[in-house]
């Protein structure tokens, strides 16, 4: 087990290197650069751009740059500074990261709290009108584009008072104690986690449903049935477990979407995380920002798919690792 | 040789709004005061003129798009970061956003040398900064020297060079500076007041250590950010929300002697969405919008009373919309092989370079149409740089090329340019089909709704033209390297102030930004070496009347030439708040902002 | 954008790995049969169908050009359509053309006394239908000056109606070109990491890594600027979908990995690998068929991303660019306070129209899975 946790990390070396290519290839194929927008104003000469231009570097040729990146990230573990913000770059995508987290882990609860229960439910009575309408509305929800249902619920939002409007924190949330702190942030929470939660809600539900319909055709659930137990002890005893064990995989998939899969909800909601911030950076080409964030993004994919892995082989004993 | 002083500023600004003073809204006294004042005043205090004495406490709340990136003022380069850098530091001068004018600042008055080159500041003694720590001509002198250092290379650096020649600083005393320009420079005041006052004795060492860039970034502590200006940063949430307090240590006063500014706080938050930010405002969390599209006017005009907000209408933008056909020469080996020669196929420089081609192009655009409904119908026509919200450069010439199909059609056939195999787009008398691509940014709506108009007028006179929206990048890499595009539509924010020097690299035929045919070694023809004299003269007195002489002779020039075909600009109106009193938004930018110090919270308001 | 390459694969259930049942009748007549027992399935397919294929004659059925401005028309309310007029039936539809009524500013309009009868098979724009036959013949219109705008006009005075059969075009065929490339790929990669696993399936599965890592979103900004800026915008985003989808197969190709690891050790494997097939031939033959009732159900169920995706690449602005049209851009033109109050056509036409589609698209999706599912045919519903 040990060695191969520590074998997929090794392969993680090359992948990573891979990345912070590509990405750095990408940066410098799409035209203009981080002095676009200040090559616009007419207050600003030629000779100005050209010594800011050399005081970030991006007068040289590229690949010297990506080498000094390299260089740099090898030998001091230093990613580089924000353009714009003159700060060291995970300074700058810590606290994104932190509250997209919180977003996305929140928005996963809400799909599969909701997915799993709703899934065994629908599976154990498959075709009646319960499993029927149960799937018509996660497909009602599914195909509203998160664009506009974000809007539409903030709309409730402003229009009820039962939620505020978008945000993270009220103004005064300093004077607050812990609970009402908490309080604050669950209410403000609330909205685009729901929005990005109720997303995947739909298919996972189906996933669900379907895994414990297969799961319950197996012949040792048969056996279970003619040992004469009650139809919800063989479900929830017997096939749940196996049952569970495809969605893991998938879970593994979700985590590595977490950090960009809520940029919508970010900039309707009006919440401070990592997409609106990668996003910024990259309209203005703020680059060592841009390479912070996707290298964030991978690592936390590659987690992601490892962490799926283990879980299955600690819920499969059939699985194992060496 | 021109000498001001600032007194007789202060004083006919005051005297103006006495009036006003006694009439007065009536909500004196100091009922919901939470702010002692225990600092001393300095001896010199910058009394402001107000309409109404207000009292102490209260926050204001404001949305804005963007996180600012940094706390310092010098490092600032974009506006998200300088609305907020510009509440914490002062300069020498500051500007009054409504009547458009410069007025004292740190500095007290000025004059100047006979010949307009070298300025004299005296500063306000008594002057301190957020830690009490006084503020003197070595603060400014250090603040200058940031600003012209040539490694951080600032963006106010060109600001401060005229004729090639870097400002020289020097300091006779505590009190005074006097700045030497390369020559006479009509920009002295504004340029200098753009320094932001930074102090030199928590900043000097991170400066010499060569670490200024990422001192007072958006993480350092707020209590060790230490500012000049009216606010200091009391907290920051990252992306979320930023707090200013107020600074105990100003030199701002009320007529009344009463330290500004009268607001406890002022809070930016961060609202990437428009309509979120709409919703917000709607529902009393924020106090005021600085930025509505043309379409929500109608809605926020029907909601005022219930709201209990005002939508105040500015007038007329400072900001420019217009297109231009592309002239540029290759300047660059990259550019082209010959250097000299026109960027563009032969074919359509013939047309773009025929002046008659263009006057009908911009005879065939319906400006009203657009207005109507791009704008919905909130905009004014406009010919110039200098819009008709402008009070001191405004004009009112131009118009000559206005909407005017018939005409249009007439010129074109005059030149040659007829349909000549009935397919509804007329051919140049060599056959080739008159048509052309409009470059302009994607993301920008209201630009890109301009060009769909565009394209329409023009296929009615017979001109095929294809409205091509890219990516703001795209479009700045095709106007400044490769120059590879047909014809572009842009606009233009304004400069604070609005003075034609501050575009003047748009005016000079040696200009970056001399958009329909940049970095010309020499002007390539006589109307636009004609502009160069002009905007040579024109940045080099600080006599209006004259100034205003030698524009208006461009703007004649420009609008007889068309090389920039004028497109309407919107009218602004924002809301804001009932609540607060001393409000006093402007076209200008911060529309909001720019005297919070001095606005405050009614005391009889609703909460 | 990154969304579009995560909402690929997954989104259908892995199911079934050990199947090879033989059906007592014919595939397809058993696939039917299954699939009109479910009808929402045949509600969603019927519905995709008629979209098709008004998209495919959007020319046609589009009484205007998808470009085309009326400016006395800014913001027009939908057009009504009467048969009865003082409590006479007219043998043709007709409507009272609607004309400004008040302050420009105010949108506001007023339905006059004239009547403009609704025509049928009308001259209009010349266009090409399918690129190839020229012609101006439209189904509908009516007398010009006189215009009909079934679903109301934009802030261009652009009718609606047309523009959302322009943009169903783009709207539609991103999904297909999109699933198209990627299936291509992620069905023969995936096929040969699962089947030769060794060192190929390494290179293979930590290139998808790779692949899955790339930020679609950097992607499509590098990417639009390299196309010629006279190119069409649909064009444009096309183009942009298909390298999206290149790098899309990667999660496709995990998956089909999985399945083929087991569908390998079948009998039916064993016995061809003994009569000396060449292994490509057996991937070919054999084993990939096998993963086809999946794969159909994952490319229904991926599509509607596609469409979601444009809308959200328009909601930040990198998606079809305007004059041209898309449920996206139109979409996002309604995202305004005002066009929610005042002119709600703009939001509900466009809204519709992908959350019919979107829908119409899962409906398929869960009825294709039932109905391959071969288990059904043989135990029939269980529980």
């Amino acid at each position: 087990m040990r060695t191969y946790i520590l074998r997929r990390l090794l392969q993680l070396i090359p992948l990573l290197l891979g990345i912070t290519l590509l990405t750095f290839l990408l940066l410098k194929l799409a035209p203009g650069d981080f002095l676009s927008t200040m090559a616009e104003n007419p207050q600003i000469s030629a000779a100005t751009l050209d010594a800011m231009r050399h005081r970030f570097g991006l007068d040289r040729p590229w690949w010297l740059q990506y080498a000094l990146y390299l260089k740099n990230v090898v030998l001091h573990f230093d990613f580089g500074e924000s353009f714009s913000r003159h700060q060291p770059v995970f300074v700058v995508l810590r606290e994104g990261l932190a509250n997209t987290l919180l977003l996305a882990i929140s928005g996963a609860i809400i799909t599969w709290g909701l997915a799993i229960p709703l899934g065994v439910w629908a599976g154990m009575k498959q075709y009646s009108a319960a499993d029927k309408g149960l799937s018509l509305l996660a497909f009602l929800w599914l195909s509203v584009p998160e664009v506009l249902s974000g809007l539409l619920l903030l709309m409730l939002a402003a229009r009820t008072g039962w939620f505020p409007v978008g945000g993270m924190r009220s103004l005064g949330y300093d004077d607050m104690d812990w609970i009402g702190r908490a309080g604050d942030l669950l209410r403000h929470l609330a909205l685009p986690a729901l929005t990005v939660g109720l997303i995947p809600l739909a298919s996972r539900m189906r996933q669900m449903r379907g895994n414990l319909l297969d799961v319950l055709r197996l012949d040792y659930v048969t056996t279970a049935r003619a040992k004469g137990l009650s139809e919800t002890r063989v479900v929830f005893k017997h096939a749940l477990r196996n049952a569970l064990n495809p969605l893991i995989t998938l879970f593994g998939f979700t985590l590595g979407a977490l950090v960009s899969g809520s940029l919508v909800s970010e900039i309707i909601f009006a919440w401070p995380g990592l997409g609106r911030i990668t996003l910024e950076a990259l309209q203005t080409k703020d680059e060592y920002l841009v390479m912070g964030s996707v290298l964030m993004a991978s690592v936390v994919l590659v987690a992601g798919n490892l962490i799926a892995d283990l879980l299955l082989a600690v819920a499969d004993p059939r699985i194992r690792y060496e | 040789m021109t000498v001001r002083t600032s007194a007789s500023h202060a004083w006919a600004a005051a005297l103006a709004l006495v009036p006003l003073l006694l009439s007065g809204c009536g909500t004196s006294g100091h009922g919901q005061t939470s702010f002692k004042d225990t600092n001393p005043l300095p001896a010199d205090t910058m009394t402001f003129a107000m309409d109404a004495i207000g009292n102490y406490g209260g926050r204001f709340v404001i949305a804005e798009t963007a996180s600012p990136k940094t706390f310092n003022a010098i490092m600032a380069n974009e506006t998200s970061s300088s609305d907020v850098t510009q509440r914490m530091f002062v300069g020498l001068s500051d500007y009054n956003n409504i009547t458009q004018q410069d007025t004292p600042g740190l500095a007290k008055s000025w004059e100047s040398s006979a010949d307009g080159s070298t300025w004299t500041f005296h500063l306000r003694h008594g002057a301190r900064f957020s830690d009490g720590h006084p503020i003197t001509a070595e603060d400014v002198a250090f603040s200058f020297a940031v600003c012209t250092d040539s490694v951080l290379h600032s963006s106010v650096m060109d600001l401060l060079t005229v004729n090639g020649k870097l400002v020289q600083v020097t300091t006779p005393d505590s009190y005074t500076v006097v700045t030497k320009f390369g020559g006479p420079y009509a920009l002295a005041i504004p340029a200098t007041g753009s320094v932001p006052i930074m102090p030199k004795h928590v900043l000097e060492a991170a400066w010499k250590r060569g670490a200024f860039a990422s001192a007072y970034t958006t993480s350092t502590p707020p209590d060790s950010i230490v500012t000049s200006g009216p606010w200091r940063v009391k907290e920051y949430r990252a992306n979320e929300s930023l707090t200013l307090s107020r600074n105990p240590w100003w030199y701002g006063v009320d007529p009344q002697g009463h330290r500004l500014p009268y607001l406890d706080e002022v809070t930016f938050l961060i609202v990437p969405d428009q309509n979120t930010a709409a919703l917000k405002f709607q529902n009393g969390e924020v106090d005021g919008l600085d930025n509505v599209k043309p379409e929500d006017y109608r809605t926020y005009q029907a909601n005022q009373q219930k709201g209990n907000y005002t939508l105040y209408d500015l007038g007329p933008s400072l900001n420019t919309n217009f297109f231009w056909f592309n002239l540029n020469k290759v300047r660059d080996p990259k550019q082209g092989p010959v250097m000299g020669k026109p960027i563009t196929d032969p074919v359509k420089y013939a047309w773009f370079s025929n002046a008659d081609f263009r006057r009908a192009v911009s005879m065939a655009v319906d400006r009203d149409a657009i207005i109507r409904s791009v704008f919905y119908g909130d905009a004014v026509k406009c010919w110039s740089l200098m819009t008709p919200g402008n009070k001191q450069w405004y004009t009112g010439q131009g118009g000559k090329w206005d909407y005017n199909p018939a005409q249009a059609k007439a010129l074109l056939d005059r030149i040659g340019f007829k349909d000549r195999n009935g397919d509804g787009v007329r051919e140049d008398p060599q056959g080739h089909p008159i048509q052309f691509s409009l470059m302009t940014n994607a993301d920008n709506v209201t630009r890109v709704a301009m060009a769909n108009f565009i394209k329409d007028d023009l296929a009615k006179v017979g001109i095929r033209c294809t409205p091509s929206p890219v990516d703001f990048n795209t479009l700045v890499t095709h106007l400044r390297n490769d120059l590879q595009y047909e014809a572009v539509l842009l606009g233009l924010g304004s400069a604070t102030p609005p003075d034609p020097g501050m575009g003047q690299n748009v005016m000079r035929s040696s200009g970056l930004t001399h958009y329909w045919n940049i970095r010309q070694p020499h002007p390539e023809t006589p109307q636009e070496a004609e502009i160069d004299k002009l905007i040579g003269e024109n940045t080099a007195t600080a006599n209006m009347d004259e100034r205003k002489r030698t524009w208006g002779q461009i703007e004649t020039i420009i609008n007889d030439q068309c090389w920039i075909e004028w497109l309407p600009c919107i009218r602004v109106k924002i809301p804001i708040s009932n609540r607060f009193g001393n409000l006093q938004p402007s076209v200008i930018p911060h529309r909001i902002l720019w005297n919070i110090d001095r606005v405050f919270l009614k005391s009889r308001a609703r909460a | 954008m990154s969304e579009i390459a995560e909402l690929t694969p997954t989104e259908a259930v892995p199911a079934a790995t050990e199947r090879a049942v033989k059906p007592p009748q014919s595939p397809a007549r058993l696939f039917w049969r299954q699939l009109r027992r479910s009808p929402l399935a045949v509600v969603g397919g019927t519905l995709l169908v008629v979209f098709y294929a008004l998209a495919l004659f959007a020319p046609f059925v589009a009484p205007y050009a998808q470009d085309d401005m009326d400016r006395s028309r800014f913001f027009q309310p939908p057009d009504r359509v009467h048969w009865v007029e003082g409590g006479r039936l007219h043998m043709r539809p007709f409507l009272h053309p609607q004309s400004p009524a008040g302050d420009l500013q105010d949108f506001a309009y007023r339905e006059g006394t004239a009547v403009a009868p609704v025509r049928w098979f009308v001259h209009g724009d010349r266009y090409r239908l399918f690129g190839l036959i020229p012609t101006d013949r439209h189904l509908f219109g009516t007398d010009p000056p006189q215009r009909i705008y079934l679903l109301g006009a934009d802030a261009f005075g652009r009718d609606e109606f047309s523009r959302l059969l322009f943009g169903g075009q783009v709207s539609l065929t991103v999904g297909l070109v999109g699933i198209a490339i990627s299936f291509t790929f992620g069905l023969l990669l995936g096929g040969v990491s699962g089947y030769f696993g060794g060192w190929v399936d390494t290179v293979i599965m930590r290139s998808t890594e790779l692949l899955l890592t790339i930020p679609g979103l950097y992607l499509i900004i590098a990417l639009r600027a390299l196309f010629p800026v006279d190119l069409p915008s649909q064009q444009v985003y096309l183009g942009i979908v298909a390298i999206l989808a290149f790098i899309a197969w990667a999660g496709l190709a995990r998956v089909i990995r999985g399945m083929v690891l087991s569908i390998r050790r079948e009998e039916y494997v064993a016995a061809a690998e003994a009569l000396g097939m060449s292994r490509m031939r057996i991937i070919a033959r054999h084993i990939l068929p096998n993963t086809m009732s999946f794969v159909i159900v994952a490319a229904t169920l991926t599509i509607p991303g596609y469409i979601l995706g444009e809308v959200i690449l328009s909601f930040i602005g990198l998606g079809v660019q305007e004059p041209a049209a898309s449920w996206g851009n139109m979409l996002a033109q309604a995202r305004s306070i005002r066009v929610l109050t005042s002119f709600p056509w703009l939001l509900y036409v466009p809204g519709i129209a992908i959350f019919l589609t979107v829908m119409a698209y899962n409906f398929l999706g869960d009825g294709l899975r039932d109905a391959l599912d071969p288990r059904k045919v043989q135990g029939g519903p269980t529980g």
